[in-house]
């Protein structure tokens, strides 16, 4: 069976390209890049390599500025929690509300541990109120942390306009963003476009790149202080050998997202748009979370009222179509999404939601059998539904009474 | 205690604090360079400014002709300070060369500094790094390309070492290099670290291993810049605090600001067909968003900046700034 992988948020297919960036390093430059003899200095030449690439593919000119690290949670968990040690005398951290669980949770636990934490919600687009960040901050924050892009609905934060904001509200307050889903799907120009970020952490796998493999942009002079302590490593900002072959594949996969950032813009993007238009003209009762907002070319996150998301992946699956749903039961615990929660998406909407999310590896043919096989499958499950009205195709009158 | 300072450290510490002409305490209002070192909770901090005579083309060529200094600390961190801004005026140096003054020039300008006390020359020369910085970053000077290190980086990243007066083990490393350090104690008196909970003293990766690591084990005797001068009986005056501003409650500031607003500044916009919106006002801070027709105004940070905050400044308070959301 054809397998549609169209669920490119969670995580991609290493290119063949990186594959083979990569494979001497398996190979004859097996070596520790911090060994004195001649084919280690190969070795830690390719790192230095690696590291300008990447540098350069993010708009930063010292390639010292960045980190690599094994993921982006490790990125994430270095840049909030070094903040904090760096900045003992403040104790206060404004994020949001849809952040994902690498951000979320290492917030909460600052909590635990005396930290006031802002967790500023969104309307129903998924957008920020600007008015709520900027009263968020105070004499006390150290640090403010926003997504870049919502791994689940692909909308995007203005960056731009926060991170200033909160440089002008106090030149200390460290500005950080979890730019996993953005990276390698939209050019980033740190150094002339987002200035004021000072944190910008993100992973390898989500471009192309294999698990394994993070990176985390410190602009310099930052105060954070270092996560992972050992070894001399990266300044001793991040101890631990570097993983030279992955770090090779990192740079080796932003590259190729360079040369294809057009691709992913406008053909990836009409992909996306086909299937939207396509699900919409098909399928009654659905919602598109996070339309109206500025989003991800590649991201469709598309709700069907009274429907239920593990049993639609269920069948998907079953046609060889890869995606994925914020509902309860395939989250692993007891709530739906948190980011729809977050953005008010009705009870009867909230469980129902799915995503598609679509990489450069995706053709037409994709979103023809998608179309050909969704709408089906939200008609089966509708079928079965006590709130259904088969013969008109809505909602019965008293559904939504009787759902709460 | 009365440390033994020389008649010179004395002297700048009395004409300092009785005000006398032609010491340098004060600050330059919008300075060319701005620098600071210590803080409260460390015991001494330094603020350190000055001005320059701006060449026309090259700034690499600009002159400092005027430097000050406010300082929270002891007598001899008060005359170090004055120590530096004489040394730096009588020069007549760039920026670039005002690097060149270090610690052991500010020492032997005092005429040597009590041991214990060197660390008050090496706050006020990297207080003046940081103003450098600050005048390179404000002229649009590329240190790191004229081959000028300084170092900028390191007590932001790394380790921390001595957590009591919060220095990076970068930092220490360095500092042990520059000033020949060859015991904690050296360390403790030049640069503060190990001085407090001395909980660093011998732990692994503390002061001694870093020592160690620099000089070989047991590597060294005591070494230090020369220090000396005996006259005791140093008189003992405090420094005068900074005098208080009368201020205004934040609620009263923000009532202030609002009614300024609403009389002055709508009633001008509104003329243009504009208006503006508070999103929020912290203190002296005024966030707002210019609505009606200024929204899509080409000029309109530029209104932001000279209308509102111009009209605020004037009527309100001189200290307001307005952001721009």
């Amino acid at each position: 069976m054809r397998i549609i992988y169209a669920d490119n948020n969670a995580t991609t297919q290493v290119a063949p390209e990186v594959r083979e960036a990569m494979a001497p390093f398996f190979a004859d430059d097996y070596f520790n890049p911090s060994s004195m003899y001649e084919p280690a200095r190969r070795t830690a030449r390719a790192l230095a390599e690696a590291r300008a690439a990447v540098a350069r593919h993010l708009g930063v000119s010292n390639p010292q500025s960045i980190l690599f690290t094994s993921c982006a949670t490790e990125s994430n968990n270095t840049a909030i929690l070094g903040a904090a040690k760096a900045n003992p005398c403040r104790r206060h951290v404004v994020t949001t509300a849809v952040e994902h669980p690498a951000v979320l949770e290492v917030c909460k636990d600052l909590q635990r541990d005396g930290y006031e934490v802002t967790f500023l919600g969104v309307d129903a687009r998924g957008n920020l109120d600007v008015g709520q960040f900027v009263r968020a901050l105070g004499p006390q924050t150290l640090l403010a942390s926003v997504m870049h892009a919502n791994n689940e609905t692909g909308v995007l934060f203005r960056i731009e306009q926060l991170s200033r904001l909160a440089k002008e509200t106090d030149p200390a307050i460290l500005f950080h963003t979890d730019a996993t889903q953005s990276v390698g799907k939209l050019r980033i120009d740190l150094e002339r476009e987002l200035p004021h970020v000072d944190l910008l952490s993100f992973s390898g796998h989500k471009l192309h790149a294999p698990k394994g493999v993070g990176a985390l942009y410190v602009r310099r002079g930052t105060p954070c202080r270092p996560f992972m302590i050992g070894g001399h490593q990266e300044e001793g900002r991040r101890a631990g050998t570097e993983n030279v072959p992955y770090i090779v594949g990192l740079a080796k996969a932003m590259e190729l997202a360079a040369r294809h950032e057009e691709d992913e813009r406008v053909r990836v993007g009409g992909l996306r748009d086909r299937l939207e238009q396509g699900i919409e003209e098909r399928i009654p009762f659905i919602q598109v979370n996070g339309r109206g907002a500025p989003r991800l070319p590649n991201t469709l996150n598309v709700s069907c009222h009274y429907v239920e998301g593990e049993g639609m992946l269920y069948q998907l699956s079953d046609a060889g179509i890869c995606a994925s749903s914020g509902s309860a039961c395939t989250s692993g615990s007891l709530e739906p999404s948190h980011v729809l929660r977050a953005m008010n998406v009705p009870f009867t909407a909230v469980h129902g939601s799915i995503r598609f999310s679509f990489s450069r590896y995706n053709t037409d043919a994709d979103v023809d059998d998608i179309l050909a096989v969704f709408p089906g499958v939200v008609a089966n499950l509708r079928r079965l539904s006590p709130y259904w009205d088969q013969e008109r195709n809505c909602p019965r009158p008293d559904a939504e009474t009787r759902i709460k | 205690m009365a440390w033994e300072y020389s008649e010179k450290t004395k002297q700048l510490f009395m004409d300092a604090v009785h005000g006398k002409p032609g010491t340098h305490l004060g600050e330059i209002e919008n300075p060319d360079g701005f620098g600071e070192h210590g803080s409260l909770a460390c015991g001494d901090a330094m603020r350190f400014t000055f001005r320059v005579q701006r060449h026309p083309t090259d700034p690499t060529q600009d002159v400092i002709v005027a430097a000050r200094y406010l300082t929270f600390g002891c007598t001899s961190a008060i005359a170090a300070s004055e120590a530096l801004c004489s040394l730096i005026e009588r020069g007549r140096y760039t920026p670039i060369q005002a690097l060149q003054v270090q610690n052991k020039d500010i020492v032997d300008f005092l005429g040597g500094l009590p041991r214990q006390k060197i660390h008050c020359s090496v706050m006020g020369a990297e207080a003046l790094e940081s103003a450098v910085f600050n005048w390179a970053q404000q002229r649009g000077v590329d240190l790191e390309r004229l081959g000028i290190d300084i170092h900028r980086e390191e007590q932001q990243e790394g380790r921390i070492v001595c957590k009591c007066f919060s220095l990076s083990e970068p930092y220490i490393r360095r500092k042990i290099r520059e000033l020949n350090l060859r015991t904690i104690p050296d360390i403790t008196n030049a640069i503060k670290a190990g001085g407090a909970c001395m909980a660093c003293h011998h732990v692994p990766g503390g002061l001694q291993d870093l020592l160690d690591e620099a000089w070989g084990k047991g590597g060294g005797g005591p070494v230090l810049t020369q220090i000396t001068l005996p006259a005791a009986g140093a008189p003992l005056v405090p420094a005068t605090p900074p005098a208080e501003k009368p201020l205004l409650s934040s609620y009263q500031l923000s009532k202030k600001i609002e009614q300024a607003v609403e009389q002055y500044v709508r009633p001008m916009l509104r003329q243009d067909g504009g208006d503006l919106e508070i999103v929020d006002i912290k203190e002296l801070l005024v966030y707002c968003t210019l609505s009606g027709a200024c929204k899509s105004c080409a000029g309109a940070n530029q209104t932001l900046r000279m209308l509102v905050e111009q009209t605020l400044k004037e009527m309100v308070d001189e200290r307001i700034r307005v952001v721009q959301v």
